[in-house]
């Protein structure tokens, strides 16, 4: 039957990854490099070697045309998976394959040659990435307007701002038109002109049924773009699913681990703050929250011993660590007359006019007179935002245009 | 995939590498080119001296040829070496077949190599000219040496580049070495003093062992098939050294072919 060869064909191509016990060890030798004294010294000494596992015993699949985002805490092996795919490094057991081109936006501007021109750094990264030579000289005015440096073409890259490097690099490498492209946190440098160009050649990307493996900090960009999320944790596929529910895990379970910017905590533990809970607009526990909708964050707490008028506290910061907000019981003119015990009180935010991005809430209680710290946890809790209007910033003003 | 077809695939990379070789190489400096040249030449005249002062005379044509092709193997020990090393970012981020960079580093020393040779010619027709002689008809075969040459050189920088990768040390090792395989190479000398020392001392058997080094094959069937009044020795030696140096570059081959996918790793 000379039919059945086409279903086949393309029954054994839905496929676009598949790993199957895929497993990578990195031998641990410190920070030097390695050298012939060094393996001498260290086979007298009977060392066995150090080893660390990025990838352990993972397996997946991901279909042509889906978008996954890889989340998970730094160290977990995200970069290793998208090198595994990538095939820049081998694994260690297992096996990984890749049916169709991949290319991957890790490695922008790590072919460019400091000495040559910019001019000259397009053919060669071109070159190196495997783009036929036609096809960048035809791209050539695209390339270069995209990365906005026509003025510098004909100067060495040495001189060149990072910025530039890297949006040369991304403009170079988003000309291979590859099947599967692999991400890697690039989308965090540049201004947010040129970040909104790169969303648009990703979103482009998707339209042309391409494959996407995405790995990102910036979690609102995950849910937003990602079919599905992968949560990694060292080194084992923990678990994976709808992007808000995985985020959510990941916020919950392991972002807290691996501290947020400074995550610390201090306090007398007279009263304990003992548990948190983040509630969405329809009430229910979330990680991830709508811009300008309710926002509620339910503080259990213990009083060890009678504490007259406690202060409840709480801050809000960026995922970089920019200070947006902060105020109290007292200053909101709430007055907790004694506590003793467990307890919980809510804070409520309506509507919270965070814009998008990944946050931290800071929590402390201390006494009306501000001499005893009872507990603070600082940069505690992360929880992000979503924005699904057309407004640009982190904090929402309250604008509104008339004619005068 | 098939590596030579990987490498045919990534064809353009490999001549954009070669021409980022080749740039980077005369840009900085204004003689540019002219240093490649005038490098060995200065060599060639102090060879020239210093066996003037021993008392040994070796034609001035005799030096040129040796240094010019020993100048060819250095320059690829040397580059070779930190071929892979040097490119580290980009061996740790991007997939192409590994064996581009030591083939890159081999092609754009043999174009440096290919360019002095003319060079060379030209100061060898002239020198023979002054004794009323001129170049032999044998030179058409100087190709096969060439692409002898070539492939040696190319195993050792496979052998080099990824021991490298390996043992960032291996620098100084190679230092050392490379000075005396330099001693048992007649390139600042002729085969035919190496004969005259083994005749004088009765162990022609010498002359045979020094002839296992592929380098001393190399060089002395340049000077053969360029001077009318030397003589390729058709002996057993020779031949091993030609067998050495096929053995020397299967091996690198499949060392390279063994270590290349974990090259990442290393850095």
């Amino acid at each position: 039957m000379p039919s059945a060869s086409v279903p086949l064909c393309l029954l054994i191509k839905m496929n676009a990854i598949e790993a199957r016990n895929l497993s990578k060890s990195y031998r641990l030798q410190g920070s030097v490099a390695p050298t012939m004294f060094g393996s001498l010294a260290r086979m007298f000494r009977h060392e066995p070697p150090k080893l660390l596992w990025a990838m352990d015993n993972v397996s997946f699949d991901v279909r042509r045309g889906e978008t996954i985002g890889v989340i998970g805490p730094n160290g977990a092996g995200k970069s290793s998976l998208l090198s595994l795919i990538a095939k820049t490094t081998a694994p260690t057991s297992g096996s990984i394959s890749a049916h169709g081109r991949v290319s991957s936006l890790l490695e922008l501007g790590a072919g460019f040659h400091s000495e040559l021109t910019g001019r000259e750094n397009i053919f060669l990264n071109g070159a190196i990435l495997g783009i036929p030579k036609a096809t960048l000289a035809r791209r050539f005015d695209d390339i270069v307007d995209f990365a906005g440096i026509r003025e510098f073409l004909d100067m060495p890259v040495k001189f060149y701002s990072s910025g530039m490097y890297v949006r040369l690099g991304f403009a170079i490498a988003v000309e291979m038109d590859p099947d599967i492209l692999l991400i890697d946190e690039v989308l965090a440098v540049g201004d947010t002109a040129f970040q909104i160009k790169c969303l648009a050649r990703i979103r482009d990307f998707q339209r042309r049924g391409k494959t996407l493996v995405f790995v990102s900090h910036a979690l609102q960009t995950v849910e937003e773009f990602c079919g599905r999320v992968f949560l990694i944790h060292k080194g084992k596929l923990v678990c994976e699913g709808k992007p808000a529910e995985v985020i959510f895990k990941y916020l919950k379970e392991y972002m807290g681990e691996g501290g947020g910017i400074h995550a610390v905590e201090y306090g007398s533990r007279d009263v304990e703050i003992t548990g948190v809970r983040f509630i969405n607009a329809s009430g229910e526990e979330a990680g991830t929250f709508a811009m300008n909708e309710p926002f509620a964050v339910e503080v259990s707490y213990h009083a060890h011993k009678r504490v007259d008028r406690p202060v409840f506290g709480f801050a809000v910061k960026t995922g970089n660590g920019f200070f947006v907000y902060g105020s109290n019981t007292q200053i909101a003119g709430f007055h907790m007359d004694r506590i003793e015990g467990q307890g919980k009180i809510r804070l409520k935010i309506n509507p919270l006019t965070l814009m998008q991005g990944n946050f931290f809430l800071s929590l402390s209680v201390h006494s009306w007179d501000h001499s005893v710290q009872y507990h603070r946890l600082e940069d505690w809790y992360p929880f992000v935002v979503k924005n699904s209007t057309q407004e640009q910033g982190i904090f929402r003003l309250n604008s509104e245009w008339e004619k005068v | 995939m098939n590596i030579f077809s990987d490498i045919i695939a990534h064809r353009e990379l490999l001549a954009n590498l070669v021409m980022r070789n080749l740039k980077s190489r005369y840009k900085d400096s204004v003689l540019g080119f002219l240093w490649s040249i005038l490098t060995p030449l200065f060599m060639a005249f102090i060879y020239l001296l210093f066996l003037r002062i021993l008392a040994r005379g070796v034609p001035m044509e005799e030096i040129l040829i040796g240094v010019f092709a020993w100048q060819y193997t250095a320059q690829c020990i040397f580059n070779g070496l930190t071929c892979i090393t040097d490119n580290g970012n980009l061996v740790k981020k991007v997939y192409f077949p590994r064996m581009i960079l030591p083939l890159a580093t081999t092609i754009s020393n043999l174009v440096n190599f290919l360019l002095t040779l003319v060079v060379q010619f030209v100061l060898v027709a002239i020198l023979l000219g002054l004794h009323g002689q001129s170049i032999g008809s044998a030179v058409i075969a100087l190709p096969v040496v060439v692409a002898f040459h070539f492939l040696f050189c190319f195993g050792i920088v496979l052998f080099l580049s990824c021991a490298n990768v390996y043992f960032r040390d291996l620098e100084h090792l190679v230092n050392v070495l490379v000075t005396a395989l330099f001693f048992v190479t007649p390139a600042m000398y002729s085969f035919s003093m190496v004969e005259q020392i083994v005749a004088a001392i009765h162990l022609p058997v010498l002359a045979e062992i020094y002839m296992l080094n592929p380098m001393a094959v190399i060089i002395t069937a340049y000077r053969a098939l360029i001077l009318p009044g030397v003589a390729f020795p058709m002996t057993a030696g020779a031949g091993g050294g030609v067998l050495i140096a096929a053995a020397f570059v299967f091996a690198a081959y499949f060392l390279f072919q063994k270590l290349q996918k974990n090259f990442s790793d290393m850095f």
